[in-house]
């Protein structure tokens, strides 16, 4: 090959490449810039003045309050996913390895992955109806004789938010668990059965070893998904429901305290982040151990 | 190379397209301001007098408008703030100052407005006033026997689960007023915390911390909530549509009072239009459109009694000087917002 055609096949390459490039640069890293730049920053009166220093960073350290909201995002996004997982993977299971109908296999599934296609905001919306002092469950509970006057423990607290949350985000759960279910060869679970184990015992050591990419696929989109909401805590969220979303989208709005903001969004992001690399080493670890 | 031609060709038709704008642009009004501001019942027969289109994009608060203001892109051409957030828009330059002298009604419209700090900066005026009212206190008529007539209603524990409170900084005037401290534009960081500290042992009351008109509604409608703070007029009036009967009033600890003002943006290309739009909303249409729609004050009683019913003149306390200048009427809290904001942050975040 000469000089030229090498020249000219690198270029094909960077132009097939570009546009994804390009909207990556575009899109992802010169906001994710901005967004670091801007968290030096130093609000004044009327907005913010360029700076350096760690003045944003060192207040959500120190302020209780950000810490406080922080502990409460991650132990509501991991009781969702808890949540979600228990009911998941009974789900997943019952799906691939009891349901014997391709059709109603299908059908079952898409019943758990077709609200993806509805507006979130709405499937959210819904559940004000559902848990409200007059709403559908009140009626139901008073209707059947169990609850004498409507309660209102139902909604707008941390309860409805993780069911609520748990409601939208549950696909994302079952989605991956029945992918690695379905992979699952059936040999292996006769093997099992053939050398002796109950059944508990291979689920034990089979198919939640062999499906736990899934579970810890699903695991972390559930929980950053959820970490990162900011819609529950208005709709269904008591006044103990401010998330770290909702505490970013105050520095923005009423604060105008972009600085602050950007820091926040920044300590975010490394959170998740680092969820998703643990969840990656987890799933590796895992997959060493089986091989 | 194809797939540059087709890039470029791309690049080419986007141009084409932004450079097209302008000029559908041309006599078209983007008003960013507050529902039933830019109400059909007023605004199309502007729009065919004048020949200027409107379209409205509605805020939820006035966090909505420095933010929309500072992502720049000139989409704008009138805001409606509130006069505590002007201050900000005026300091950035967002906002230009407005020529007096072609507002045919200014010198109608109250004093206090027409010189109030939150429009006027080094001698110029950036805004036009036009509606106003208080940030009253309502409750259900058929949930209480004796009416509540002071702050203390609020923090009553035989109330747990019915209170609902705007989830703004206001919260923190609100507080500091229960707590005797009646500045509450000036609070000093020791009154800021106590206020902080009141809200927090009210939180356990607390149904809903409201954030929008129509939550609140919603809140009242569906047997959530049974006393909260409102904007006078606008929610009343919707709950009574609902057949759902709430009292408004003004407790003993008084409440705070807020106006709103159009304000040119910065560089607008239709500024004429803009003008004529000004007019509109100061003269019998604009005033009366918006007292009709919203249930509000408005900014010219000269005009308000030109088109409005006696009641609907003694309702609105047009005919009460003393009231408008009873309320605490909203201040920009300059670089003391952080500390504001921060604390009633804090209260939710506890």
């Amino acid at each position: 090959m000469t000089a030229g055609v090498v020249k000219r096949a690198r270029l094909r390459q960077f132009l097939v490449l570009s546009p994804p490039l390009l909207w990556t640069v575009l899109f992802m890293f010169v906001p994710y810039a901005i967004l670091v730049v801007y968290s030096f920053w130093r609000a004044q009166f009327p907005l913010a003045v360029p700076d350096f220093q760690f003045g944003n960073y060192i207040e959500i350290f120190t302020d209780p309050q950000y810490l406080n909201v922080l502990l409460r995002t991650a132990k509501i996004a991991g009781l969702v996913s808890l949540l979600s997982l228990l009911l998941a993977f009974p789900y997943a299971y019952f799906l691939v390895f009891k349901v014997r109908k391709p059709g109603l296999r299908l059908t079952l599934y898409m019943a758990v992955v077709a609200p993806l296609w509805v507006s979130y905001l709405l499937r959210a919306y819904t559940w004000k109806t559902i848990l409200g002092t007059e709403g559908l469950l009140n009626s139901f509970l008073m209707s059947t004789g169990i609850l004498s006057e409507p309660s209102s423990v139902f909604l707008y607290n941390q309860t409805a938010m993780i069911i609520t949350l748990t409601y939208v985000f549950i696909p994302f759960m079952v989605m991956p668990i029945y992918a690695a279910l379905e992979k699952i060869p059936p040999s292996l679970i006769e093997a099992s059965g053939d050398l002796g184990e109950g059944a508990l015992a291979t689920l034990a050591k089979i198919t939640i070893p062999l499906a736990m990419p899934g579970i810890v696929a699903g695991f972390t989109m559930t929980f950053c998904l959820s970490f990162g909401d900011f819609i529950s805590p208005i709709l269904v969220g008591g006044p103990d429901g401010l998330m770290i979303a909702n505490v970013i989208a105050a520095q923005f709005g009423a604060a105008l305290n972009w600085p602050l903001g950007s820091a926040l969004a920044l300590v975010m992001l490394v959170i998740v982040l680092g969820i998703i690399t643990a969840s990656d080493r987890f799933e590796r670890l895992g997959q060493a151990r089986l091989s | 190379m194809k797939l540059f031609d087709k890039l470029a060709g791309t690049t080419a038709c986007a141009a084409l397209m932004f450079s097209a704008l302008p000029s559908f642009a041309e006599g078209e009004l983007n008003i960013l301001t507050w529902e039933g501001y830019a109400d059909p019942s007023f605004i199309e027969p502007f729009e065919a007098a004048t020949g200027c289109s409107v379209s409205a994009t509605y805020v939820g608060s006035n966090d909505d408008f420095a933010p929309k203001l500072a992502a720049g892109g000139g989409v704008f051409d009138l805001v409606s703030p509130s006069i505590d957030s002007t201050a900000p828009l005026i300091a950035a330059g967002f906002v230009q100052p407005i020529d007096t002298a072609r507002i045919d009604e200014w010198n109608s419209i109250y004093e206090k407005f027409r010189t109030s700090d939150g429009i006027n900066q080094d001698g110029e005026v950036y805004g036009v006033p036009y509606a106003w009212g208080a940030i009253a206190f309502m409750y259900r008529a058929d949930k209480f026997d004796t009416p509540p007539t002071t702050l203390d209603a609020l923090w009553d524990p035989a109330l747990e689960g019915r209170i609902s409170l705007w989830d703004d900084k206001s919260a923190l005037y609100v507080a500091a007023r229960a707590n005797g401290d009646m500045d509450i534009y000036n609070l000093t960081d020791e009154q800021i915390a106590s206020a902080q500290e009141k809200l927090i042992a009210q939180r356990p009351l607390v149904r809903k911390y409201w954030s929008s008109a129509g939550e609140l509604v919603d809140l009242y409608k569906s047997g959530e909530v049974w006393i909260s703070n409102t904007w006078a007029g606008y929610q009343s009036a919707l709950l009574a549509e609902e057949g759902i009967e709430v009292v408004e009033f003004i407790p003993e600890e008084n409440a705070e009072g807020w106006m709103d003002s159009f304000m040119i943006v910065s560089g607008t290309p239709n500024e004429e239009c803009a003008y004529q739009f000004l007019n509109m909303a100061v003269s019998e249409v604009g005033q009366c459109g918006v007292a009709n729609v919203n249930g509000y004050s408005v900014a010219n009683p000269e005009a308000a009694r030109r088109c409005m019913s006696e009641e609907q003149f003694a309702a609105l306390h047009q005919d009460d000087p003393e009231y408008l200048d009873s309320l605490l009427l909203w201040e920009n809290l300059g670089d003391r917002l952080g500390d504001y904001t921060n604390a009633w942050n804090a209260v939710k975040a506890q």
